[in-house]
């Protein structure tokens, strides 16, 4: 069933580190805080390493789920091989639609943040169109494009966005912190819950796992990002808790954003803007490697060609595109599809874990 | 082809402003007169070169949200608010309560954190239109009066974020510069002093002084402290000038009720003292010291009284006991705010007195 990948289409395992964080650090970083907030308070930022936690086991067992195979397969053959091929079929489409939908949700938030931010005349086609193209173009240049552009989508914004966000610390209130574990454990759970939608991506894992040379030596590099992304999430985190009240925090929607109204330069004053722009390549990488998943698992399941399914895909993320205007649809969109993701990382992948686990013993 | 389309494509998103094609608002005043809202703009104009000559726009209605737009029916060239460097309110206006407002601002993506804002003793109206009178190109004369203040003497630093940092927060009050009319001449008077967006008093420059001590900002500020009684003014005064000065709070307990202790220590220097102190040992200095901590130990205590009489927090003394309680309760806080024990202990540092002696 599963055959060797060409060594030519293979990344190499360090890129790994730029996979899951490029994946997993999105729209989200702009305003989870709040999210985050509104259920641990002041103790948000325990609520992000509990979640970073939690991803790190994930993680681990997305890697001891392929341990199990002889050589590199993908979620498709699993599903194929423990499930047979109807039902397994079933398991990896949904897969796909989730995909392809993670891609639009991305698309959609960031259209409608530059709609509010820099463009509000403007209509979400003409963006989404151009977007699209270019997602066309990368895509089809194949897993080694996309996984360069996630590359620089954790090195660009790292050296740009990033330290911009350590301005406002000017007006840090460092008391805001105290007392710790002010919070019930319930509360600071449900804070963790709220944080693991800025965890997901990290499950396109599962499709692209067989383009990784030497997959089972990339565990460490995988760890090292998805501890890279906590970092990020943390500081961010922290810088909210120190720059904002509890009570003003759930005022403003995108506070990350908000932050960045405070440094002043004489020739930029409102740095917001830049964020905004430069958030083009953080969004991108998403869109692609959401994209190629989708794709692929179509090239598995239907034997169709990538070249003929990704501007089938595109193709509906532009017709949605058109249909969603309101804030409040783009906000249950969300919320749906990060609950989705959810369920779908935290229960369905440990839950295959064990399932294949079970069967192996079995066979034996 | 992609890029051909893309250029067609892209020609038909651009939303720009040009320069010279708006009218870029710096200042805003709100006032309440009579019944009616009125708003006034302040606009530069660009004459020859980077002369800029200061306008004024004015106009009134029923109700805060249509201000702008009324605005803009006098006005040649379309609006733009991305631009605000200062929001001033009548005090009417400010006692009327400025949530409104402030909730826009809040919500507006256009306004940057740094805006200030501050209230009139008059009307606001009339104070910009002072300033568009006196000052010959500067627009942005009420904003570098305030920032001046802000970095060099007695007044806290205040902007839009802090303001609404106060504002939201459940455990300190907002403050904003408080300005008064003075013949020809706009003033700087001290603080303006808000609760739940409400104006409901203020404090003087001096005591401003105080206010920025307690809030743990270092550096800047003047005072001045009675040490004597020569009776002659002037005679008994000295002029502090703090360098660096650092606040400390402690919450403790004492029987089955909580005192707050504020610990001030201010590295001063002395430049301004009557001649009487000009003696060559240091004795006398010591003596002065000590007056000058007690003085303004007195001050702050004054101080704090007047918070606690109005039921304002604006030092945010609840913030700082909530970092100290666990499941901390703001309701209950400020039931027992009026009766709550504060005691300050001043220790004045004189580690200059000028380069004579």
């Amino acid at each position: 069933m599963s055959q060797a990948t060409k060594e030519r289409f293979l990344v190499s395992p360090f890129l790994v580190f730029f996979l899951i964080t490029g994946t997993q650090v999105g729209i989200g970083m702009l305003s989870f805080q709040r999210l985050v907030m509104k259920e641990a308070g002041h103790d948000a930022w325990i609520a992000v390493i509990l979640t970073g936690i939690i991803a790190h086991l994930l993680i681990w067992v997305m890697y001891k789920l392929f341990a199990h195979s002889p050589n590199a397969e993908d979620i498709v053959s699993i599903h194929q091989r423990y499930f047979g091929k109807w039902a397994g079929f079933v398991f990896s489409f949904a897969l796909l639609v989730y995909f392809s939908l993670l891609a639009f949700t991305v698309l959609q938030t960031y259209i409608e943040i530059i709609k509010i931010w820099m463009f509000p005349l403007m209509g979400a086609w003409q963006f989404s169109l151009i977007f699209l193209v270019l997602t066309y173009y990368a895509v089809l240049g194949g897993f080694r494009v996309v996984t360069g552009l996630c590359f620089w989508s954790v090195v660009i914004p790292l050296l740009t966005i990033f330290p911009m966000l350590f301005f406002p610390l000017e007006y840090a209130h460092y008391r805001n912190l105290l007392p710790i574990f002010d919070h019930s454990i319930g509360e600071i759970f449900s804070g963790a819950k709220a944080m693991s939608l800025q965890y997901l991506g990290m499950e396109m894992l599962l499709v692209y796992y067989p383009f990784i040379k030497q997959p089972e030596k990339s565990l460490k590099w995988a760890q090292w990002g998805n501890a890279f992304t906590t970092l990020l999430y943390l500081s961010v985190m922290l810088i909210a808790i120190t720059f904002y009240n509890e009570e003003q925090i759930q005022h403003i929607t995108w506070p990350t954003l908000t932050l960045a109204k405070i440094p002043e330069v004489p020739f930029i004053e409102r740095m917001e803007y830049i964020i905004i722009s430069v958030y083009v390549l953080v969004v991108f990488p998403i869109i692609c490697i959401a994209v190629w998943s989708a794709s692929r698992i179509a090239k598995k399941l239907f034997s169709i060609k990538q070249r003929r399914f990704v501007p089938m895909v595109l193709l509906l993320l532009f017709i949605g595109t058109l249909w969603f205007e309101e804030k409040e649809q783009i906000e249950r969109l969300n919320k749906w599809i990060s609950t989705i993701g959810l369920y779908i990382v935290v229960f369905y992948i440990p839950a295959l874990y064990i399932y294949v686990t079970a069967a192996n013993k079995i066979k034996k | 082809m992609v890029i051909a389309a893309s250029l067609l494509l892209l020609a038909g998103c651009k939303s720009s402003r040009v320069i010279d094609e708006v009218q870029i608002i710096q200042e805003m005043g709100y006032d309440f007169h009579d019944g009616k809202y009125v708003g006034t703009a302040v606009y530069p104009t660009f004459k020859q070169g980077p002369m800029t000559k200061p306008n004024l726009l004015t106009t009134s209605s029923p109700t805060v949200y249509d201000l702008i737009p009324r605005l803009s029916s006098k006005s040649a060239l379309p609006i733009e608010e991305g631009q605000l460097r200062l929001i001033l309110f009548g005090k009417e206006f400010a006692k009327r309560g400025i949530t409104q407002i402030v909730h826009s601002l809040a919500r507006n993506n256009k306004v940057g954190s740094h805006l200030l804002l501050g209230v009139s003793a008059g009307s606001a109206r009339e104070l910009l239109d002072i300033t568009t009178n006196t000052t010959l190109s500067d627009t942005l004369y009420l904003p570098n009066l305030v920032e001046q203040n802000a970095s060099s003497m007695n007044l806290p630093k205040t902007n839009l974020h802090l303001f609404l940092y106060n504002y939201f927060s459940k455990g300190s009050d907002p403050f904003l510069p408080y300005f008064e009319k003075k013949g020809n001449f706009v003033k700087l008077e001290g603080l303006a002093l808000f609760k739940d967006g409400k104006y409901v008093g203020k404090v003087s420059l001096r005591d401003s002084f105080l206010v920025k001590i307690l809030l743990n900002e270092t550096k800047n500020g003047v005072y001045q402290l009675k040490v004597g009684n020569r009776g002659k003014q002037g005679e008994d005064r000295v002029m502090l000038q703090n360098l660096f000065a650092t606040s400390k709070y402690e919450w403790k307990k004492k029987g089955h009720r909580h005192v707050l202790h504020i610990f001030v220590h201010i590295h001063a220097s002395v430049r301004d003292y009557p001649s009487w102190l000009d003696v060559p040992h240091k004795k006398i200095f010591s003596m002065v010291k000590k007056k000058m901590e007690d003085e303004m130990e007195n001050d702050i205590r004054r101080l704090l009284r007047y918070f606690q009489e109005k039921e304002i927090d604006p030092l945010g003394i609840g913030e700082f006991v909530r970092s100290e309680t666990r499941n901390w309760n703001a309701v209950e806080f400020y039931r027992e705010y009026k009766d709550l024990e504060i005691k300050p202990h001043v220790t004045v540092d004189i580690i200059q007195t000028g380069i004579g002696e």
